[in-house]
C-alpha cells in the first residue's frame, strides 16, 4: 500500500546521515564556522530557534505507517520532550533538539525510511499530496505514485539545489482539492483527458508570503510520461531567470507574475522542446515498480452499510457528531476515512504527544491497513477504517483526546509555532489559536456556525496560511508589541482566493472578541445554507468591519 | 542597561554572560551600565565559536521586582514557550522567573535590531 | 597562479593552471588566457588567430548558448559563482555538456566550496578553483560519498531506476 524503501533508497539515507555526522563533528570541533555550517545544517532541516535547535523531519506526501509513526514517537521521547508538531507542510517539527544528538536521530529515522532531507534550504522541498490519496472515490489515480517519482528525482538534484529560493510542489488526483495546489510553486492536478488518458494540469507560481498569488495554469494536459522532463524545464527556466537580487522577490511566483503566465509557459515549452526528454523522464519499468508499491491491498468485500456504525450513530450523540465531521466516504464499500483531530480546544494546533503517536500507530496497524496520513490542516488521518470498526477507533481516540469532532469547524485552527518557538516570527500564534478554540469549544455552537477556517501566522512568511483562511490572522510587530491583522474571505481550496484586510491590526487581547463579532455578523446575515465564506462573499467586508471596529471605539 | 546573550552551540540553550562565564538564568546575567564594557564582552563572545552561536546584546530595563529584557521576544527566550509552561527556563520557577513573567511594556531591543542588520 | 583541482575518470588531482585570467581592463598577456564573454565577442577571433588557447568566462546572467558556434575552438568555459548560493552555473554547465555537447574544460570559478563538489561534478564541471582551499582528496571524498544517484545528469552516472532494472 505504501512505497517501501529498497536498498538503494536506504543507502541514500545512510550516506546522508554519515555525511551530516561528519559535518556536525567538524562544527563542534571548530573546524568550520557558524556561517559555513548554517547552510549545511539548514539543508538538513536543522534550525536554531529561540530555545533550542528544531529538527524538521520530512514526511513525503504526508504518508506514514505504524513503524514510521512509532519511530517518530521514539525520537520525540528520547531526544525531545515527548511531543512533536505537525506542520502545514505535513512535516514533523521537534522543538527541543540538541545539536550533538542530531546525527543519532538521523540514524534512528533512517532505520524506518525517514529523514530530514530538503526540509529547508533553497531547493525542492518535501512534497505534499492529497491526504485522501488511495482512499477517496473522487480521484483518477493515486497521486502518491507521481509524488514518489518526484521525490526521488528531486532528492539531491545536482542542478536544482541552489535555486533562487525554496521550491514547493503539491500533487492531487482528485476533483476536490485537499492539497492547496493553487498556493504552491508548482501545483499538479492529475485528470483524464477526453481520450481517457491520464494528464497533468500544471499550475505554476502560486504562493503565500509577503505577496500572495494563486498559481495560473500553464499547461492543461501534460502527458504523464513527460512529468519529469517538464518539471526539469520549469525548474531550469526558474533557476536561470528567477530573481536573486532580492530575497522577497526570488520565489517563482514573482517571475511568473512579471513575465505573465503565457510568456512563462512559452519559455518553459521552448526549454522543454530543446531538452532530451527521454533522458529526463522515468522509464515505464520504474513507474510500474512505484505503481505496484501503492497498489490497493488488504481490502475486504464488505456491505455498503454497517449495523454497528449505524446503531451507535443513532444511540450516541457524541459519536453521531464525530461521524458527521470526522468520518469521510471511502472508495471501497464498508470503509471510511477517519480524521484524527489534533485540535482539542485549548491544546496547541498540530501538536501530538509521543504517547498519542504510539496510540495512533497501533490503531493504524490494527484498523487502517497500516496507514496514517498527515493533512496540511495539521490533523492526522486513518485512511482505511472499516465502518464496523469506526466505533472502536472513536472510543480509543476519544480516550486520548484525539476525537474532537471539529474537522473544518471554527476550532480546527491552523497555527504556525509563532514566536513561542520560531526565530523568524514577529508575534505568537499558538495562544491566539488556543484562546479562540476555547471560546468556541461548545460543539453545539461550533456545529451551528458550520464550516469556518481560521488560519494564523506569526509572521509574513505565512506558514499558517493566513491569506487563505476564511478568517486569516497575521501576527505583526507594532512598535515592539504583538498585534494581529485580520483578513477575511480567503480560501485555499477549489474556490481559492486571497483574503482581504479587515482593518487596522488589533492587540492580542482583542482578537478573540473580534472573531466573536465576525461570527455574530455571519449568524445574523447568513441566508439559507451559506457558509461564513459565502456570506462574506455576498455581503462584503462592510458589515464585518463595522462590527469589529465599532466595538473598538 | 544591557545584557549579553547567545544560544549554546552544543544544545541550543539560551545563555547569558556573567564575567566571562555563561549562565542559563536571566537573573544571573551581568548587567552592563556602559556601552564599552558591553561591547568588549560581546567581542570576546564572538570569538568563542566552539561554545556559542550568534552572541548579541539586548536592552534591559527595571520592572516590578527587578530587571527584565525590554523586548517580549527576549523575555520569551528567558522564560520558554507560553503554550507549555512546564518547558524551558520557566519550569524551574522562582522569584526571577516571576519577575520576567509579569514584566509588561516592551519595545524592540537593540540587540535584535543588530541581529537583523548583520544578515 | 592558482592551483586547480581537476576531475578526471572519477578522481580528483591537483594541477597547475596554464591559463591566465584576464580582466576586461587589462592588456592581454602572451600565452593561454581566459577572458570575459564580452571581450571574446570582440577580440576572440583575433586571439584565436594567434595560435594560443582561449578560454571564456561566463557570468551567471549571461547565456552560455551565445558560445554555441565557437565552442569547438574554446579550450575552457569558466562558469562564475559570484556567491555559492547563486546556482545558475549548474544549469549552464549541463546545457554546455548535454545540449551543446561541449567536450572541453568546464571550470567552476568564484565562490566555489567543497560542499558543492558532488553537485558540480554531476553537472559536468571538471575543473575547480576552490575558494575554501579544499584539497583534491577532500574534493573526491565529497564528490563520491553517495553510492547512488536518482537522476541522469552530465556525469553519465547510472541513476537508481536504471540500476534497479539491471539488478
Amino acid at each position: 500500500m505504501v512505497y517501501a524503501y529498497d536498498r538503494i533508497d536506504e543507502r541514500m539515507l545512510a550516506d546522508r546521515a554519515a555525511e551530516f555526522r561528519e559535518q556536525c563533528g567538524r562544527r563542534l570541533a571548530g573546524e568550520i564556522t557558524e556561517d559555513q555550517f548554517k547552510p549545511i545544517r539548514l539543508m538538513n532541516g536543522l534550525y536554531l530557534q529561540l530555545h533550542a535547535y528544531m529538527l524538521r523531519i520530512a514526511i513525503p506526501y504526508g504518508t506514514l505507517d505504524g513503524a514510521k509513526l512509532r519511530a517518530l514517537a521514539h525520537v520525540a521521547r528520547t531526544y525531545d520532550r515527548g511531543y512533536g508538531h505537525f506542520t502545514t507542510r505535513t512535516n514533523l517539527q521537534l522543538h527541543w533538539i540538541k545539536l550533538r544528538d542530531a546525527p543519532d536521530i538521523l540514524d534512528e529515522l533512517a532505520k524506518v525510511g525517514l529523514h530530514a532531507i530538503q526540509t529547508s534550504g533553497n531547493c525542492i522541498r518535501n512534497l505534499t499530496a492529497d491526504p485522501h490519496a488511495g482512499a477517496t472515490a473522487d480521484e483518477v489515480d493515486d497521486p502518491r505514485i507521481w509524488a514518489e517519482a518526484i521525490r526521488q528525482w528531486s532528492t539531491f538534484h545536482p542542478e536544482f539545489s541552489f535555486l533562487p529560493r525554496k521550491f514547493k510542489i503539491a500533487v492531487t488526483a482528485a476533483s476536490q482539492d485537499r492539497a492547496a495546489i493553487r498556493v504552491y510553486d508548482i501545483g499538479l492536478r492529475l485528470h483524464r483527458d477526453e481520450d481517457g488518458a491520464l494528464a497533468f494540469e500544471v499550475l505554476v507560481g502560486g504562493g503565500l508570503g509577503r505577496t500572495p498569488y494563486l498559481g495560473p495554469t500553464i499547461r492543461e494536459r501534460l502527458p504523464v510520461k513527460h512529468l519529469l522532463s517538464y518539471l526539469q524545464a520549469i525548474l531550469r527556466v526558474y533557476n536561470r531567470h528567477g530573481r536573486r537580487d532580492n530575497l522577497w522577490k526570488a520565489r517563482i511566483k514573482v517571475l511568473v507574475a512579471s513575465l505573465g503566465a503565457e510568456e512563462f509557459g512559452r519559455q518553459v515549452d521552448e526549454e522543454w522542446e530543446a531538452s532530451d526528454k527521454a533522458a529526463a523522464d522515468l522509464p515505464d519499468t520504474e513507474l510500474a515498480r512505484i505503481r505496484a508499491a501503492f497498489a490497493p491491498r488488504g481490502f475486504d468485500t464488505l456491505p455498503r452499510v454497517s449495523a454497528a456504525f449505524e446503531t451507535l450513530e443513532a444511540d450516541d450523540r457524541a459519536f453521531a457528531r464525530f461521524a458527521r465531521h470526522n468520518v469521510k466516504p471511502h472508495k471501497m464499500a464498508g470503509y471510511a476515512i477517519v480524521d484524527v483531530s489534533l485540535k482539542a480546544p485549548g491544546e496547541t494546533p498540530g501538536d501530538c504527544s509521543a504517547d498519542q503517536m504510539d496510540l495512533i500507530a497501533g490503531l493504524a496497524e490494527r484498523y487502517s491497513l497500516d496507514e496514517v496520513r498527515v493533512a496540511y490542516e495539521q490533523n492526522l488521518i486513518l485512511p482505511h477504517v472499516r465502518l464496523d470498526d469506526v466505533p472502536d477507533v472513536w472510543r480509543a481516540l476519544a480516550e486520548a483526546d484525539l476525537a474532537t469532532p471539529n474537522i473544518g469547524l471554527i476550532s480546527d485552527i491552523i497555527a504556525c509555532p509563532g514566536l513561542d518557538y520560531c526565530a523568524l516570527a514577529n508575534a505568537r500564534a499558538i495562544p491566539i489559536a488556543q484562546d479562540i478554540a476555547r471560546k468556541f469549544a461548545d460543539p453545539e455552537l461550533a456545529e451551528t456556525i458550520g464550516e469556518l477556517k481560521i488560519k494564523i501566522s506569526g509572521c509574513i512568511n505565512a506558514c499558517g496560511h493566513h491569506h487563505v483562511g476564511h478568517i486569516g490572522i497575521l501576527g505583526v510587530d507594532k512598535k515592539g508589541e504583538e498585534y494581529y491583522q485580520l483578513t477575511l474571505g480567503g480560501s485555499g481550496e477549489d474556490d481559492a482566493s486571497i483574503g482581504q484586510i479587515l482593518g487596522p491590526a488589533l492587540p492580542a487581547d482583542k482578537v478573540t472578541g473580534a472573531v466573536d463579532d465576525l461570527v455574530a455578523v455571519y449568524l445574523r446575515e447568513r441566508q439559507g445554507s451559506e457558509r461564513f465564506l459565502d456570506t462574506y462573499r455576498r455581503a462584503g467586508l462592510a458589515p464585518f468591519k463595522e462590527a469589529v471596529y465599532a466595538e473598538a471605539h | 542597561m544591557k545584557a549579553l546573550t547567545a544560544n549554546r552551540l552544543d544544545d541550543g540553550e539560551v545563555v547569558f554572560w556573567n564575567a566571562g562565564a555563561w549562565r542559563e538564568a536571566f537573573v544571573e546575567a551581568e548587567i552592563f551600565e556602559g556601552e564599552d564594557a558591553a561591547e568588549a564582552a560581546e567581542a570576546r563572545a564572538k570569538g568563542q565559536i566552539t561554545l556559542l552561536v550568534e552572541p548579541y546584546l539586548i536592552d534591559v530595563a527595571p520592572v516590578d521586582g527587578g530587571l527584565a529584557p525590554v523586548s517580549y521576544r527576549e523575555r520569551l527566550r528567558a522564560l520558554g514557550p507560553t503554550n507549555k509552561l512546564d518547558h524551558g527556563k520557566q519550569a524551574a520557577g522562582g522569584g526571577g522567573i516571576e519577575v520576567l513573567a509579569h514584566a509588561r511594556g516592551s519595545a524592540r531591543s537593540t540587540g535584535r535590531v543588530n541581529l537583523i542588520k548583520r544578515k | 597562479m592558482p592551483r586547480l583541482i581537476r576531475w578526471k575518470d572519477g578522481r580528483a588531482e591537483a594541477a597547475e593552471d596554464p591559463f591566465t585570467a584576464v580582466a576586461d581592463d587589462e592588456v592581454v598577456p602572451p600565452g593561454d588566457v581566459i577572458i570575459s564573454l564580452t571581450r571574446f565577442q570582440v577580440e576572440g577571433e583575433h586571439l584565436l588567430g594567434q595560435g594560443r588557447q582561449v578560454g571564456v568566462r561566463v557570468e551567471p546572467d549571461e547565456a552560455v548558448e551565445a558560445l554555441a558556434y565557437d565552442l569547438p575552438r574554446i579550450a575552457v568555459v569558466a562558469l562564475a559563482f559570484p556567491k555559492f548560493r547563486d546556482g545558475r552555473a549548474f544549469s549552464a554547465a549541463r546545457i554546455l555538456r548535454e545540449r551543446l555537447n561541449y567536450a572541453g574544460e568546464v571550470r567552476a570559478v568564484g565562490d566555489v566550496l567543497l560542499e558543492q563538489a558532488r553537485f558540480m561534478v554531476r553537472c559536468g564541471f571538471d575543473a575547480f578553483e576552490a575558494a575554501d582551499g579544499a584539497t583534491p582528496r577532500q574534493w573526491a571524498a565529497v564528490a563520491t560519498r553517495f553510492h547512488h544517484v536518482y537522476q541522469r545528469a552530465a556525469d553519465g552516472r547510472e541513476p537508481a531506476f536504471a540500476e534497479r532494472v539491471r539488478a
